[in-house]
């Protein structure tokens, strides 16, 4: 392995924002995946429900629940960006190094 | 009063030995700065720690042999059982672990301790430590006046060491000049009863000492001089070990019930492991005598034979202990009781909880988590329900409904015994942890948490306001009047009877996430009573006095339903920091609710539809 790529990998590994990015990235998708069963049970709730006041109810949980996933979209392409930008000004640097 | 007792007792005793003998004086001098040194090690060791010790102590606690190891690692690299054992009092206190896994770790320190015996029977007294401790004193001293934890940390490890060593050095000078003039080994008694007396005294001297690897060191000091004959060594350091136990006893009954019966585990632990070492005595110097050849340690090698016998018995508790943890844990939770505080008193806030920054915290979580619960109880009467209508499943809406006459309440009473005490004791024992430079991850969630115990204070606040209304008009005869009051109370128990519910869920990341839905409920019904009210007054059913106190009811009953969401928000946010942020990031706002109770709440573009339903 050449010895700049190691410096990369070691810089990688020291950089904290990096990996806090990452594990906030793993966090967002985990919560995505709890909130997708939740506006699943929602729906097989809402089907099964004959009284309206409870389907108004259910209906407005479930809009709350996409809200939050939309939200939860919108910071995973953010962070995805993030780690592409920092990915191509790294490669640029090294670029100009060599 | 026992500790003032001792304090005395060991002050005096102190002062007889400085006047007289200065060689007593000498071995006085040594034993204090063995203790500093204990005190600087574990100093430096905490530093070092900062929440580290405390995650891997949650993390190592679900198995017993991870329990075991963990004890015996810490204690081991602490040098300090006393340490590890009421950390673990602590942790247990804020039932962040098992008491089977505290057992454990109780376990694991024990052994632990015998490092020390070996590290001073093998080590200390065969080279010229005093020799060492001298650069190691002065880096020390150099480190620990830089700036910054880290060399502050490395400055208390190294003077650790160094008065270690520093004591250990003054002790052998010491009982090396008392040889000459006194033979304390004349003092011997032979036979059981010998062993019996020595052990009573191992155990005094430790309990005076506060550490067991002091009152080791004494022994084997004493024992390499002669001071001491062979078998009375052994039994004091079996002194040693019920010392200890009772040392983490006075700790333990500073804890609370989870704190008690880790204590009362340790004692019956540390007392049986000490019994059946007295009563097989002879078989124990017998067994000592055969694995010390096997492991060539010359036969007049005392100091490393009774480093084996320490090593050996309290290894003997832990196999006598380890088929029994989960059945000792049945019977300490089913025999150790205490009676459960008043409500108005703090059950989670107690000296020991201050021992670290997790365990503080925790406890203020818990007592948040209580206050809320006094807050619920309180406003579940203030509607005029009992809690365990709310706690129920019977239907709110017809049980309000059926409510002929307001069940009387000095809400004001109440408030001050069930509110205002406890959460004044919360606030002065935040103050407490605050004066203690507390790390600013652990400031965060304790300010968080802070404003969580105000928001419930402020719920309840509201409910005084909406309690006087409520009195007059909650059973008003006027069929209106009555139907908006009723919305309200069903409202405000509803919200209550969901966020119980909450609460009761197994946690999980989206708990929080699921309050928005009520922020959105409590939303809608606001612009549906507020529309409601503007039509009234407009058809002229009520008068405009009578729409003014609805209308600021209708905003009490919003301030109430708020505040317990926002307080209840942090009680429900997830451990893990990372997870807790995004939980924070998603939570909607007031605009982004106003939206979707307006309908237009709907995705903003087509493809985000799309992506999100695939």
């Amino acid at each position: 392995m050449k010895t700049k790529t190691i410096l990369q990998a070691l810089g990688d590994f020291l950089n904290a924002d990096r990996a806090a990015q990452l594990n906030e990235l793993e966090s967002v998708r985990k919560i995505l995946r709890q909130l997708r069963t939740k506006e699943r049970r929602l729906r097989e709730q809402l089907a099964a429900t004959p009284d309206p006041e409870e389907q108004q109810e259910l209906s407005a949980e479930l809009e709350v629940v996409h809200a939050q996933r939309l939200k939860g979209l919108e910071r995973v392409a953010e962070l995805r960006g993030e780690r592409q930008s920092q990915r191509s000004s790294r490669a640029r640097r090294s670029r100009s190094i060599s | 009063m026992a500790p003032r007792v001792l304090l005395v007792f060991a002050l005096l005793l102190l002062s007889y030995a400085f006047w007289a003998s200065p060689d007593f004086g000498e071995i006085a001098a040594g034993i204090a700065l063995f203790l500093f040194g204990m005190v600087s090690l574990q100093a430096g060791f905490k530093a070092f720690s900062g929440g580290t010790l405390e995650a891997a102590l949650r993390l190592s606690t679900n198995r017993l042999w991870k329990s075991i190891g963990f004890g015996f690692l810490t204690t081991t690299l602490a040098q300090s059982s006393t340490l590890i054992s009421l950390i673990t009092i602590s942790f247990v206190s804020a039932e962040m672990i098992t008491l089977a896994g505290g057992i454990g770790v109780i376990m694991g320190a024990n052994l632990g301790t015998t490092t020390g015996a070996w590290l001073i029977a093998g080590l200390g007294l065969r080279v010229d430590i005093g020799a060492y401790a001298m650069p190691l004193l002065a880096f020390g001293v150099v480190a620990f006046l830089s700036p910054g934890r880290i060399p502050k940390g490395i400055g208390n490890l190294l003077l650790g060491i160094g008065f270690l060593f520093l004591g250990i050095h003054y002790m052998k000078q010491g009982f090396g000049a008392l040889q000459a003039g006194v033979d304390l080994a004349t003092l011997a008694v032979p036979g059981m009863a010998g062993v019996l007396l020595f052990t009573a005294i191992g155990m005094l001297i430790t309990v005076i000492m506060q550490s067991s690897h002091a009152t080791l060191l004494l022994v084997i000091t004493a024992l390499a001089t002669g001071q001491v004959t062979y078998d009375n060594a052994l039994a004091l350091s079996i002194g040693a070990n019920l010392g200890s136990a009772i040392t983490t006893a006075l700790g333990g009954l500073a804890a609370n019930i989870g704190g008690k019966r880790l204590a009362v585990a340790h004692v019956l632990f540390n007392v049986t492991t000490a019994a059946v070492a007295v009563a097989l005595f002879g078989q124990m110097s017998w067994a000592v005598d055969r694995l010390s050849s096997l492991a060539r340690i010359a036969p007049h090698d005392y100091l490393l034979k009774l480093a084996l016998f320490h090593t050996l018995f309290n290894l003997l508790g832990v196999l006598l202990f380890v088929p029994f943890v989960a059945r000792l844990e049945h019977l300490l939770v089913r025999h150790v009781h205490f009676t459960v505080p008043p409500e108005n008193q703090p059950r989670y806030l107690y000296p020991e909880a201050l021992k670290t920054f997790e365990t503080g915290v925790a406890a203020v979580h818990k007592e948040v988590g209580h206050l809320y619960d006094n807050a619920h109880g309180l406003i579940a009467r203030g509607l005029s329900l009992d809690p365990s209508v709310i706690n129920s499943e019977v239907p709110l809406g017809e049980r309000v409904r059926a409510t002929r006459r307001i069940l009387p309440l000095d809400i004001d009473e109440a408030y001050e015994k069930e509110i205002k005490s406890l959460h004044g004791e919360i606030l002065s024992f935040i103050g407490e942890m605050r004066g203690r430079n507390i790390p600013a991850p652990w400031m965060d969630q304790l300010l968080t948490l802070q404003g969580a115990g105000r928001d419930i204070v402020e719920a309840v606040k509201a409910m005084k306001h909406l309690h006087k209304n409520l009195s007059r008009y909650a059973a008003s005869r006027h069929p209106v009047v009555r139907e908006q009051y009723d919305a309200i109370r069903i409202q405000v128990a509803k919200l209550l009877r969901e966020i119980r519910e909450l609460r009761m869920q197994e946690p999980e990341a989206v708990a929080s996430l699921s309050l928005d839905a009520l922020k959105l409920a409590l939303e809608t019904f606001s612009r549906k009573l507020t529309d409601g009210i503007t039509e009234l007054i407009s058809r002229q059913q009520i008068s405009p006095q009578m729409a003014t106190s609805m209308m600021n009811d209708e905003s009490y009953a919003c301030t109430i339903g708020e505040k317990l969401i926002d307080a209840v928000r942090v009680l429900l946010l997830s451990g893990d920091r990372s997870d807790r942020k995004v939980e924070e990031h998603l939570a909607l706002d007031k605009t982004e609710l106003g939206r979707i109770a307006r309908g237009a709440g709907a995705p903003a573009t087509q493809a985000d539809a799309k992506e999100i339903h695939q």
